[in-house]
């Protein structure tokens, strides 16, 4: 009698489990819907399609893993939650573009009801997928059951583990309900993202499992001592925000390539950035015309100018100003993505996408960028390193000019600090060029005392025009702290990154800004 | 404009000419074979600038790689490449292939 019980609770947990993590995101999914009319039919068309997909996936689960030679479960899982973290992302990517308006709309009317237009298709498809995978997962687990003898006990421990796992999911979205309506859009919008994160990373751990990605790092950090996985609280972070108490490399690069991708693309599609006053526009065009004679700006990275033969890049770099508000120089933000490959031992090659928001704008899609650095000498041969830099970028926004920049790149090895200089031209062509060659200056002297993470320090400098440098203070030069590090894979390759802060140092430069690097090598 | 090409050429010419003759620098060789380096165990003058000739005997390439050394460098199968390390002060520096970690391992010990 006692073991009956036992089983029971059993079956309650793990059913409480399953339904607890699909209640979950329909909760998420119909709090950020609040106002939508005809939301509820949407989401329960999901969750009945999700249940009726259960049944079938799970009726046909031996049939699925034989596929693709014995991993069809996984591969099947990982699409099934890449075209979820897909769905949540398009309906982020669309309030980004729309949400202002409606709660705007919600304001004015006083009312609860908005328009609808939100694609609803794309939540009823994230709630079915949850429904799908959880449900095809409880299923079979309970035709395990059945067919070890234990049949009889399905029922009432069915039932209270389905019980539980809805209340809690209700419990939650009354929470999230008491959110006023002008932040639930932004709250939801967030934890939208991070589930979608989650999601990506659960997809990355299946294809792993399947062998088609590299684990990069089996178990980067083991926090189940902390927080198991396992326990209620732990599952409710793990839908939530995609917690893993052991997790992959290929995982974190997941969860991190989604939040920055999704994230920039909700910015870049986003609606009306902050009102402008009248005297910053004009304090804005003072310093546009004083301090800079072309619309970009140079980049803060210090390159090498050694080349990896037959190694795959992907970098992102980015940065952000701080200064005075209304100066013209705050929140000046810079983006870009690159893809390179090292196509010869002293040729590398890279492709690159460049974003902007200067200060008061919104996030655009500024130019693509052809880059080439030249390695000239062997590492180490002589007193220095020397390589060469050669980049042409066209401008995607109108009116802005194409430009090439080119120069040397020296790389000096002292004991264990690694000093590298820059030394770039830079020319505008085409319409809208200016007529003076720009000069980039860039320096790093790096102690290399770990090499997980390693101190050092920077100097970016630029002078507009060469022909006319004018004085110190109206050039830009800044300097500052910044820590490298890399994190390795064998033979799966190696992270890379780059964090600092630098001061600036003239009047024509904003008093702060935050750099970064993050990159992802591999032999290919 | 001509005070930077000035500053330009005094650079260059610092870079190629204030080096030791290359025909002094030391060489040593290493070989992979079956995804193994040889030596294994490879000893060196420390202090002194050292050419390192590493030839890939495998029909897959390999990549010399040692986190102390800082160096990185593909080998592709059955070519030789130099590779320049130090001056290097007194110590054991291990490296290994990052295309085949488990069983090309090897270091450098410079007395």
């Amino acid at each position: 009698m006692g073991g009956k019980y036992v089983i029971m609770i059993g079956i309650a947990f793990i059913t409480f489990r399953e339904v607890l993590e699909a209640a979950l995101v329909v909760t998420l999914v119909l709090a950020a819907s609040k106002g939508t009319p005809r939301r509820g039919r949407w989401v329960a068309g999901g969750v009945a399609c999700g249940i009726a997909g259960a049944s079938i996936v799970a009726a046909l689960a031996a049939e699925i893993s034989a596929l693709l030679e014995g991993v069809g479960q996984e591969v099947f899982n990982a699409c099934v939650l890449f075209i979820a973290v897909a769905m949540l992302s398009w309906h982020n990517i669309w309030m980004g573009r729309h949400g202002k308006e409606m709660a705007a709309e919600a304001a004015r009317l006083g009312s609860q009801v908005l328009s609808g237009g939100r694609p609803l298709y794309a939540l009823s498809i994230a709630v079915g997928i949850a429904v799908l995978r959880e449900g095809s997962e409880l299923v079979l687990f309970l035709d395990g059951l059945v067919a070890a003898g234990n049949g009889a006990d399905l029922g009432p421990g069915m039932l209270l583990g389905l019980v539980c796992g809805i209340a809690l999911g209700g419990v939650i979205y009354f929470g999230l309900l008491r959110i006023p309506t002008r932040h639930l859009f932004r709250v939801t919008g967030w934890m939208i993202l991070l589930l979608a994160a989650g999601m990506a990373a659960q997809g990355a751990a299946f294809l792993t499992q399947a062998d088609y990605l590299p684990a990069l790092g089996n178990r980067l950090w083991d926090t189940s001592a902390i927080l198991s996985e396992n326990s209620i609280p732990g599952q409710i972070l793990h839908v939530l925000v995609g917690y893993v108490a052991q997790p992959s490399g290929i995982q974190l690069v997941f969860y991190a390539a989604t939040i920055l991708v999704v994230g920039i693309l909700m910015r870049i599609f986003g609606n009306a950035g902050p009102t402008v006053s009248r005297a910053a526009t004009a304090a804005l065009l003072f310093w546009a015309g004083a301090a800079t004679l072309h619309p970009a700006r140079a980049d803060f990275q210090v390159r090498s100018p050694t080349v990896e033969y037959q190694e795959i890049e992907f970098e992102h770099n980015g940065d952000t100003t701080f200064d005075r508000r209304n100066s013209g120089m705050s929140n000046d933000q810079s983006y870009t993505f690159s893809i390179g490959y090292g196509v010869t031992p002293w040729w590398k090659t890279e492709l690159e996408a460049e974003t902007a928001a200067p200060p008061g704008e919104n996030l655009k899609f500024d130019a693509t960028t052809w880059e080439n650095t030249f390695q000239i000498t062997e590492t180490g041969e002589y007193w220095a390193d020397l390589g060469f830099f050669f980049e042409y970028s066209h401008a995607h926004q109108h009116g802005d000019p194409e430009s090439v920049t080119f120069g040397p790149l020296v790389q000096k090895e002292i004991g264990s600090t690694l000093h590298t200089f820059n030394f770039l031209l830079d020319k505008d062509m085409g319409s809208g060029a200016s007529d003076g060659t720009g000069l980039e200056l860039a320096w790093q002297s790096l102690w290399r005392i770990n090499q997980y993470a390693s101190p050092g320090i920077e100097y970016y400098g630029e002078i507009d025009d060469l022909g006319h440098p004018g004085k110190l203070s109206q050039q830009q030069h800044r300097v500052g702290p910044v820590v490298v590090g890399a994190v390795a894979f064998p033979p799966n390759g190696k992270i890379k990154y780059e964090v600092g802060y630098l001061f600036g140092l003239t009047n024509a430069t904003e008093r702060g800004a935050v750099r970064w690097k993050f990159e992802y090598e591999a032999h290919f | 404009m001509r005070n930077w090409l000035g500053i330009l050429a005094i650079g260059a010419a610092l870079l190629g000419g204030g080096s030791v003759a290359r025909a002094d620098d030391p060489v040593f060789n290493l070989t992979i074979q079956n995804h193994k380096f040889s030596p294994e165990v490879l000893e060196v003058p420390a202090g002194v600038k050292i050419k390192l000739l590493v030839k890939n005997l495998d029909a897959t390439p390999e990549e010399f790689e040692s986190n102390e050394l800082h160096r990185e460098k593909v080998v592709p199968a059955g070519q030789e490449v130099p590779i320049f390390i130090g001056p290097l002060e007194a110590g054991t520096y291990p490296f290994f292939g990052d295309f085949n970690p488990k069983t090309a391992q090897g270091k450098i010990v410079a007395k």
